[in-house]
């Protein structure tokens, strides 16, 4: 609890210190809306343009670009401290200053930054959320709107978990792994849409390895009522618990890692 | 103007340097273009589009190797501008504009060529359907490049105006992520031009983006018919002026006028 505490009370600090410029604040919020904006236009030029995608419908389509957009800028918003550079805290020398203070590393990490401005995307994901709801004409019932939170909750663990792949390698190699994003920002650019229309090997990658398929889009599709996978009922609701799996085994190699670190020196 | 050609061979050189790192951004960059192409493939298969499947697959292979021409800018430019070590630059016996105009172009061109030459060798040997498709015809291949040519020079004024403002403001996080999302949208990043609405694509082929990567793709997919390349051009040609002459009256006003923030 007392982690909890700390982390909420970093936030709240780190929150006021990015307020003492609210012009600047506003001006990039805005700028974010706007991106994020047009990727959704994306979407909807595409839904435009093809009318469905396999069984999909345009607000089938919508919705899972709008529960793909929430969490993955709720994560980087709230987890920014691994998100953001984590490679920037090693070459700088940082890190070790986390090693003397009596918690543990990766909540003196998640504590150390926050990306209030993702608000911005997080507003379109809604949008989109809200606009898909409505053309496929959801009925939302009290284990769907469990389910969806749950699928965003697990999401966001699970996205934590695929940028703490780069975190490792960093601490291996020092810089930033380009290579990772194919992971991480590819998976959210390849899960807008619903896994199912890949082929083999990126439904593989993207449905269990880096299982955005099981955490996100099986939950989506449950709610709106067009199983994914012949995966219904109870066992939806286990799927999105790989989320917890995949960060819990990343927090595991994280902390060996850890054990590994060597300073930079700087 | 040896002096800026020097520049550019310098600059040249230094991009050459980093062909390890530019390895895993080539890998990741090919994954981003195998899942747009499996996307645009499965809607395909539902809604078959006047536009061939082919020549969408090559658009988006052709993308994707060129991005960095797109999206990459001279950052030691930038620090300098924050930092105050401008002042240093205007110093130089040459032509501020010409001279960072050589540079970014070494940049871009050296460092989307490092990535776009095996990404398209990998792309060429991808089966029918999946990889980029063969040029519409030689004359449209060798039209494509001096489009491609064309581009990079109006990509490059474009840039200089984005450094010309930010001479002014400073701070330009904010607005170059504005002119970024412009920019990957109306130049066919995000979503190839030819899959947006036919009536919007009027005018979006006449915008200064469509320039930069659209047109020449058009020529090479043949999308463009070789007699209409002489007008693709022309607007090329235009606007490359335009930009040229906008930013060096930019960059004119500001260093009569430069401000240094401490440094």
């Amino acid at each position: 609890m007392n982690t909890i505490k700390l982390y909420l009370h970093s936030m709240k600090m780190l929150l006021k210190s990015q307020m003492q410029y609210p012009w600047s604040f506003c001006l990039q919020t805005i700028a974010q809306i706007v991106m994020e904006g047009g990727e959704m236009m994306a979407v909807l030029l595409v839904v435009n343009r093809f009318q469905a995608l396999n069984q999909w419908t345009g607000g089938d389509l919508l919705f899972f670009f709008g529960i793909m957009s929430i969490t993955f800028y709720l994560t980087e918003c709230f987890g920014r401290g691994i998100t953001g550079n984590f490679a920037a805290l090693i070459r700088s020398g940082n890190l070790d200053t986390f090693f003397l203070r009596p918690r543990g590393i990766m909540t003196q990490v998640l504590c150390h930054a926050i990306d209030p401005r993702r608000i911005g995307c997080i507003a379109v994901g809604v949008a989109a959320l809200v606009l898909g709801c409505r053309q496929s004409r959801v009925i939302w019932t009290l284990p769907k709107i469990f389910l969806f939170t749950e699928a965003v909750f697990f999401g966001m663990l699970l996205i934590l978990g695929l940028f703490l792949i780069e975190a490792v390698f960093a601490v291996h190699s020092v810089k930033s792994i380009e290579l990772v994003n194919a992971v991480t920002y590819g998976g959210r650019s390849a899960c807008q849409y619903p896994v199912d229309i890949y082929p083999g090997p990126l439904r593989v990658l993207f449905g269990t390895l880096a299982p955005f398929g099981l955490v996100l889009q099986v939950p989506s599709a449950v709610i709106l009522d067009k199983p994914m996978m012949g995966i219904d009922g109870f066992l939806a609701f286990l799927c999105p618990l790989t989320g917890l799996l995949f960060f819990a085994f990343m927090y595991f190699v994280f902390q060996k890692a850890m054990k590994y670190y060597r300073s930079t020196g700087s | 103007m040896r002096k800026y050609f020097s520049t550019f061979l310098m600059r040249w050189k230094m991009e050459t340097q980093y062909r390890g790192a530019a390895l895993g951004g080539i890998i990741c960059q090919m994954v981003f273009g195998l899942i747009l192409i499996s996307i645009y493939r499965a809607l395909y298969l539902g809604n078959p589009q006047p536009m061939p499947l082919s020549a969408i697959v090559t658009y988006v292979w052709l993308q994707q190797a060129f991005f960095r021409m797109l999206l990459s800018s001279d950052n030691d430019l930038m620090d300098k501008i924050r930092t105050g070590g401008i002042a240093y630059e205007m110093c130089r016996p040459v032509s501020l504009y010409g001279y960072y105009y050589a540079r970014i172009m070494a940049m871009k061109l050296m460092g989307s060529l490092l990535r776009a030459v095996p990404m398209l060798l990998f792309a060429s040997f991808l089966p029918e359907g999946w990889g980029i498709g063969a040029p519409a015809s030689l004359p449209a291949l060798l039209l494509s490049l001096m489009g491609l040519v064309l581009g990079l020079l109006c990509m490059c004024a474009l840039e200089n105006i984005t450094m010309g403002i930010s001479m002014r403001t400073i701070d330009f996080k904010g607005f170059q992520a504005l002119l970024n999302l412009l920019m990957t949208t109306f130049s066919g990043n995000i979503l190839p031009l030819t899959l947006f609405p036919d009536a919007w694509q009027q005018v979006i082929r006449l915008l200064p983006y469509a320039q930069l990567l659209d047109a020449p793709i058009r020529l090479y997919t043949g999308e463009t018919p070789l007699a209409q390349a002489g007008q693709v051009f022309l607007i090329q040609g235009i606007w490359l002026c335009v930009f040229v002459c906008l930013g060096l009256y930019l960059w004119h006003r500001n260093t009569k006028k430069m401000i240094v923030q401490g440094g």
